[in-house]
């Protein structure tokens, strides 16, 4: 599946489980500007909610998402047969690959012949790296979202799940809209939003196939629920003759009733906005040809390794997300590296546990190693996934394997691992450890810190340095009482002995090995 | 339901199942009860209405209420003369042919295009008046629905969009909303103009959709 993988180009995937040194060079500013404004909108309106009632609706938003992907079975036929009623039709795909080919056999069957298709925003589509496969196929296929527009003109993935944008600048986006559109571009905000309405108006209007994500599918009525501020979505789904959707398997919600919840919670966490400008419930294609809208309506129903992540009971609640992004906007890793450096369509904490589960641990394997399991995320998620517990899962699954996939972890690093469990098991062991490397350290030592370590701890003093080994918190603890003093003195004698005779040790065996 | 075998279709399902491990006819719960949350109680007409079109002015959007059948002409002549309305198109609701929104702007020398003209005729227009069929207050919110008379593109490509809500369409929450919609076969909320801020989070107002925003209230004695 690496086609999911975006361009190389202007893009540095960071390998999070060995190199931690490299923080991308040209990380834009932009970036932490934009997470802060929007944890700021959002804390305006769920203070508005308060945060009893906000915590209800979590709750609320947690147990709706569990109930349904946990009878996700049932809820996914009873989709089905509603789409189908209101006129649709309904394809199942089980990976990219299926779900591209059902794109382009739709838009080639019949007397259809598509040759030119706009997008709206879609994640899922992103995911399965539609774009690049239908423009090969010879079908001009044109993002229409304005952040989408500007990352398909700069031939990169999205940065962020909700502002795909971000990590660009206003000049570097107008830069961009002269080189690749040839136009006076300004580096003003709205006037190159202005100048993309322009160039799109004439595409919605000529377009042959809209194609979309979801937000939501409703499964009592067949609905397809799509939130969007622009405009574009609306028009992809109304203007071309032909809507096709492609949606995850994960989408699917029981009924109009559940989106009283989930309609709070979406807006206000992704955007800080009570509601979004257009909320769209489509079901099946327009009812009489008097009416504005599509003729014909198809939904792709992805699978693409979500049944996988169903198999694990703890991580199966990756499941829950509804794409808000607020996880991004608080993770202080997303925020000093930026989206690119996950190298896959979905980053930050939802993308590093997202996308091993999707594509395999062996895949992405180090993506579940980039957070220092903060809790941040778990903490604002809308939906309460447990996001850090998932993490230690997928870290779990990497080094020793488990019934949903095997080890992927180099052998080295399962020794490691391995070797650090059983001392730390054995307080003896510890105690000569951390003895050892008091005295191990002195040719390091400087001013009390270790400034350069050798291969491969230079790892980590490449990008700081270490403090040295010293104060000991347990001789501390001890020393507050008669007893306690006494104890550490013997321990002292003990240990020093020990020390020292391993020392002599080591220079007789390293002295007769030389005189050898 | 697809009556030819569709291998895809089974292995995704049986993928599920096996998963849960769920047979293929096992009883499912209804949805939690913790999953529901109690309706707003609304305030009285005029408070809800005031705060609905509050909400809107909030989002960028133009707000007027107005009590008498006698100044909605002066009103839409003003909005002509401020938005520079050289051609309109309005749904064929019965409120509005109630209001008699169609001569009121024909006789401000308005072109009328019919609503059901194709999209690169509605496009041109300047204009686009509806009804809507429920407002929510708490989040200046307008349902709008899709009927013959209601085509979908009115309230989409012309560059101003004047939306006229009558008191008996508010309703408490989404919840009351939908009772009334849930059926429908396309229904879209819209709450304010249509906006961005995919350019360094500034926020841009008119992308796709129309570029203004008018709600009126009319609360007609």
């Amino acid at each position: 599946m690496s086609e999911t993988r975006f361009s190389s180009r202007e893009i540095v995937r960071i390998d999070f489980r060995s190199n931690v040194q490299h923080v991308p060079p040209h990380m834009p500013p932009s970036v932490q500007k934009a997470t802060t404004k929007f944890l700021g909108t959002r804390a305006s309106v769920v203070d508005l909610v308060g945060d009893e009632q906000w915590q209800t609706l979590r709750q609320a938003g947690h147990d709706l998402r569990l109930h349904t992907i946990t009878h996700l079975d049932y809820y996914l036929e009873m989709l089905e047969e509603n789409v189908t009623k209101a006129g649709g039709h309904v394809h199942w795909a089980r990976d990219a690959e299926e779900a591209r080919r059902i794109v382009l056999e739709i838009a080639r069957g019949g007397s259809r012949n598509v040759k030119r298709a706009v997008k709206a925003k879609s994640m899922a589509t992103e995911e399965i790296g539609l774009n690049h496969f239908l423009i090969d196929a010879g079908i001009q296929t044109l993002e229409t979202d304005l952040g989408e527009f500007i990352i398909q003109l700069a031939g990169v993935g999205p940065s962020h799940i909700i502002v795909p944008a971000v990590h660009l600048t206003k000049e570097g986006i107008a830069a961009l809209f002269r080189e690749k559109l040839g136009v006076d571009a300004p580096t003003d905000p709205i006037q190159l939003a202005a100048i993309a309405r322009a160039k799109l108006r004439e595409e919605f209007l000529a377009a042959d196939m809209g194609i979309s994500g979801a937000n939501f599918l409703v499964a009592e009525t067949g609905t397809l629920v799509i939130v969007s501020n622009e405009g574009n979505g609306r028009m992809c789904t109304t203007l071309p003759p032909l809507h096709v959707a492609v949606v995850g398997i994960d989408k699917v919600v029981p009924d109009m009733e559940s989106l009283n919840v989930l309609l709070k919670l979406l807006p206000r966490s992704a955007t800080g906005q009570k509601m979004s400008a257009y909320t769209s419930f489509i079901t099946g294609p327009r009812r009489t040809d008097a009416e504005n809208g599509p003729q014909e309506f198809h939904l792709i129903l992805l699978d693409n390794g979500r049944t996988r992540i169903l198999q694990d009971e703890i991580a199966r609640e990756t499941l829950l997300c509804i794409r808000c992004g607020v996880c991004l906007n608080v993770c202080p890793v997303y925020n000093n590296v930026g989206g690119h450096a996950y190298g896959w369509a979905y980053s930050g904490p939802i993308g590093a546990i997202l996308v091993p589960q999707l594509l395999g641990t062996e895949v992405a394997g180090d993506l579940p190693f980039a957070s220092s399991l903060c809790g941040a995320c778990a903490e604002y998620c809308p939906v309460k996934i447990p996001i850090p517990e998932i993490l230690l899962r997928l870290r779990h699954r990497v080094v020793e394997g488990d019934p949903v996939g095997g080890p992927s972890a180099s052998p080295l690093l399962r020794v490691a691992a391995e070797v650090g469990g059983r001392t730390l098991g054995q307080p003896w062991l510890y105690e000569l450890g951390t003895q050892l490397l008091k005295v191990i350290q002195i040719p390091l030592r400087k001013d009390g810190w270790l400034p350069n370590l050798p291969p491969p701890l230079n790892r980590w003093t490449m990008s700081r340095p270490m403090p040295a080994f010293g104060a000991d918190f347990r001789d501390w603890w001890r020393d507050r009482t008669p007893e306690g003093r006494q104890h550490n003195v013997a321990r002292k004698i003990g240990l020093g002995a020990l020390v020292v005779g391993l020392i002599t040790l080591a220079a007789w065996l390293l002295a007769r090995k030389k005189s050898r | 339901m697809t009556t030819t075998p569709n291998p895809a279709r089974e292995e995704i399902l049986g993928k599920v199942r096996m998963a849960l491990l769920r047979r293929i006819d096992a009883p499912v719960p209804p949805v939690p009860s913790s999953t529901r949350v109690p309706s707003r109680i609304p305030g009285a007409a005029g408070v809800e209405i005031e705060l609905l079109l509050n909400e809107i002015r909030k989002l960028g959007g133009h707000t007027r209420r107005i009590a008498q059948r006698d100044e909605i002409a002066g009103a839409v002549a003003e909005l002509v003369r401020a938005e520079e309305i050289n051609k309109a198109t309005t749904w064929e609701t019965a409120e509005l042919a109630e209001l008699g929104m169609a001569d009121i702007l024909r006789g401000l020398g308005v072109e009328l295009v019919s609503p059901h003209a194709g999209p690169r005729r509605l496009a041109e227009c300047d204009l686009g008046v509806t009804s809507v069929d429920a407002a929510l207050p708490e989040t200046g919110t307008l349902l709008l629905r899709s009927t013959p008379e209601r085509p979908r593109l009115v309230s989409l490509l012309p560059r101003v969009h004047l939306a006229l809500v009558r008191p008996s369409a508010l309703r408490a929450d989404l919840g009351q909303a939908f009772a009334d919609v849930r059926n429908d076969g396309y229904f879209v909320f819209v709450t304010g103009p249509s906006r961005t801020a995919d350019i360094e989070l500034t926020v841009t107002i008119g992308v796709h959709g129309p570029k203004a925003l008018h709600v009126w209230s009319t609360e007609l004695s």
